[in-house]
């Protein structure tokens, strides 16, 4: 928990509040991140992949927000209710002090679609605070229209109707297109406000009792949900509230993972490698698998699972880089014509990286089935075929040029992590056929084997450099890339570890910053650090044995999470602001993967 | 003329209807969903109000397809000409007085413009011609319900 001073409602950096400065709260259908200073910037309905109703973070003006804050100077601290995701701030200002506890609540009978619940309660003195909201439908494209319904206001646009119900909070009041009001507290009283929304169907209005019956009602679930997960290990407060994170991120429909809840939020702040985050890579399966197994989640395990083996039919045995939260291919990019984050344009929906040819996808997704069936979890006949098919593919296509893992735009290169990788998918292939799991007779698991051995010697030859002592980031290149690390991760390194543990000290020297590491050679001027690949060195480090240095690199690293614990996907390591999609479900995800491995080699 | 004719019309007349309407919500021209409404009437579970309004919105599509067959009964003609300007009367009707005033008389879970939203939560109501679920939707249901009074009349029509 840490305190921030601001003079009112002000924002900090040029009018933009830090990427950092957000929490998030949600309700497994989509997400919101509220700055410090009480404004909720970024909130997509009704979905998480839905266009926005408030994208203040992206534009100040046509964005959209909604703001509840005290009007005179305050410092402010800020925590989650203890296991839970519901988000409580506590402002101290010269003449009192008022704490708001809010959340997207999780529905109960005739409840509204989606609702974002404020309570604002009075602990000393008297705080003068004012709310408003101004919706901004489709990304800010579309008009906004107030009316009221039976007294409440009612804000329309794009299909999509929010109502703002204040209750001890000052009369609503209306005008160019946003809700306000303005109340003081005094000591023990409460206020509420709540905005409920509907999509293609009437508004469920809510009355106060049933949001505050809603909100207790969320807090008690989170509360149950975190006490029934099984990790005891070291950092557990880290990995806790990163479980927690991943949970907020998962598509309740479908049991999807979301990459993040954002689009756009830039690399590098003024860049222009701004992207939509918001589907389910394929990469992260492996990732999710395991960390989703390790702290008991079984439950999302198997959604994760079962989702993935049926979005994957639509384009068998080939694999796209990313799905949608519903299982359908990824969209087309567009450019919004928005300002973007601190000037970082354009801002994008929709991913053409959908497309691109990514070997390293099928090792994550054959060594994610390994992982299943190792935590005891069944696959069934068909998914086992698909997977064997998707195995005689590697087969096929290794051989080929591709994006590689950082989903390059303009090389095709022999990336050494995804031949890597293919190795993976074919070993945990010939693995699972041993075991029964996967159908092969004796031909086809020899082909599998047959080509690894290949794959193997043109790492070894192509891939490995003997002057800098690492694996090169493709073949022939003398560049280097960090995401070799997962070759240690992903069970490609055996008992020789010792050009990996070589990698590791290289990669240190020249990608490494700190206790961060950047992901390449290539870029490492043009970004932050890479927080997942940052993670990945600490696990890499506990299973090569360096487990006092991995260690104490975590012990670095969690130290950078912000004040509610929650990472993006990159952070400049000279001022610890965090950058990129926030937050980031690949970068907690290596912090639960991570934790577990130096847990596990401790043991 | 064969009342049979004027149910089955009706039976796939409410199909029609509902199909245009459920395509209106998922273009976002409207956020009207009649079986949502006369669901949620019943019970206030999502899943139980959906289930029951569809139930409950083929049985007042059959209802009015009879409504239909008194009129082409007494007139001693039918077509779907006629039908579709029944469909257009029917619309307003609906729009005007059945679902922007009888329905929030009657509903136990939706406001009217005199309710305050202290104590139970409440639907929207619709409005006028039920404009509160989108501008659009005065267009979308006299659409809906030319498809539906069209198909009617030409079913009864046809079975003579």
């Amino acid at each position: 928990m840490s305190a921030v001073a601001y003079a009112g409602s002000m924002p900090v950096d040029d009018g933009w509040p830090p990427i950092g400065d957000h929490a998030v709260i949600g309700d497994g259908r989509t997400v919101a991140l509220v700055a410090r200073d009480g404004a909720v910037n970024w909130l997509c309905l009704p979905d998480l992949d839905s266009p926005s109703v408030f994208a203040a973070l992206l534009d100040r003006r046509r964005g959209g927000r909604f703001v509840v804050a005290p009007d005179v100077p305050y410092e402010v601290h800020r925590r989650y209710l203890p296991g839970t995701n519901v988000l409580e701030s506590t402002y101290h200002t010269r003449d009192g002090t008022a704490r708001v506890t809010e959340a997207l609540t999780l529905p109960t009978g005739l409840a509204p679609q989606r609702e974002l619940v404020r309570r604002v309660e009075g602990l000393g003195g008297s705080v003068p605070f004012v709310w408003s909201v101004e919706p901004r439908f489709g990304y800010g494209g579309h008009r906004t229209r107030i009316e009221r319904r039976m007294g409440i206001p009612v804000a329309t646009g794009r299909g999509i109707a929010i109502s703002v119900c204040a209750w001890d909070a000052g009369e609503p009041r209306t005008a160019d297109g946003t809700i306000s009001g303005s109340f003081t507290t005094r000591d023990g009283a409460s206020s509420l406000v709540v905005m409920a929304a509907a999509d293609g169907q009437p508004l469920v209005l809510p009355s106060r009792k049933d949001s505050e019956q809603r909100l207790d009602a969320t807090t008690a679930f989170w509360e149950e949900w975190a006490n029934d997960r099984t990790y005891d290990g070291p950092w557990k407060q880290h990995v806790i509230r990163s479980v927690l994170i991943l949970k907020l991120l998962v598509f309740s429909p479908s049991g999807a993972l979301a990459a993040a809840p954002t689009t756009s939020l830039p690399e590098h702040i003024g860049g222009d490698r701004n992207y939509d985050y918001r589907f389910v890579w394929l990469r992260d399966a492996a990732f999710t698998v395991g960390a989703l197994l390790q702290t008991g989640c079984s439950p999302e395990a198997d959604s994760f699972f079962w989702w993935l083996t049926h979005a994957t039919r639509l384009t068998h045995p080939r694999l796209d880089v990313l799905y949608r939260l519903d299982g359908r291919p990824g969209p087309k990019e567009e450019e919004l014509p928005l300002e973007g984050y601190r000037g970082s344009s354009p801002v994008r929906i929709g991913n053409d990286a959908a497309h691109q040819l990514q070997l390293d996808t099928y090792g994550d997704l054959l060594h994610m089935a390994g992982l299943y069936v190792d935590g005891d979890r069944d696959i069934d006949r068909d998914s086992a075929k698909r997977l064997a098919e998707i195995a005689d593919l590697t087969c096929r296509i290794w051989e080929q040029p591709e994006s590689g893992i950082w989903e390059d735009r303009e090389r095709r290169l022999h990336f050494t992590q995804g031949k890597m990788n293919c190795a993976v998918a074919l070993e945990r292939a010939c693995e699972l056929a041993e075991r029964g799991v996967l159908p092969g007779d004796e031909q086809r698991v020899a082909r599998w084997r047959r080509e690894s051995t290949s794959i193997r010697r043109f790492v070894d030859t192509r891939c490995w450099s003997e002057e800098l002592q690492c694996y090169r980031e493709a073949a022939d290149s003398e560049e280097l890339d960090a995401a070799v690390l997962l070759g240690a991760i992903n069970r490609y390194v055996g008992d020789d570890t010792a050009r990996m543990s070589a990698t590791i000290d290289t990669l240190r020297r020249r990608l490494g910053s700190g206790p961060f590491l950047h992901r390449t050679t290539v870029n490492r001027d043009e970004e932050g650090a890479f927080l997942a690949c940052s993670f990945w060195l600490v696990d890499a480090l506990a299973r090569l044995g360096r487990v006092e240095e991995a260690a104490a690199t975590m012990d670095e690293l969690v130290g950078y999470a912000n004040d509610v614990g929650l990472f993006s996907e990159q952070i400049d390591p000279h001022t610890g602001s965090l950058l990129g999609n926030f937050p980031q479900a690949l970068t907690h995800l290596a912090l639960v993967n991570a934790a577990t491995s130096v847990a596990e080699a401790t043991r | 003329m064969s009342v049979w004719g004027a149910l089955a019309g009706g039976l796939v007349g409410t199909v029609l209807l509902t199909t245009t309407l459920l395509a209106a919500t998922h273009v976002r021209l409207t956020r009207m969903d009649l079986p949502f409404l006369l669901g949620t009437m019943v019970t206030p579970s999502y899943a139980r109000a959906r289930a029951l309004g569809y139930a409950m919105h083929f049985g007042f599509g059959l209802l009015f397809a009879l409504g239909y067959w008194l009129i082409f009964s007494a007139i001693g003609t039918a077509s779907w000409w006629l039908g579709a300007l029944l469909g257009v009367a029917h619309a307003f009707f609906a729009g005007t007085a059945l679902v922007a005033v009888l329905l929030p008389a009657v509903h136990p879970r939706m406001g009217d413009e005199l309710t305050a939203a202290d104590s139970n939560p409440y639907l929207e109501p619709p409005g006028f011609l039920m404009t509160h679920y989108g501008r659009q939707t005065p267009i979308v249901m006299v659409a809906a319900h030319i498809a539906y009074g069209a198909v009617v009349g030409q079913f009864v029509a046809l079975a003579g």
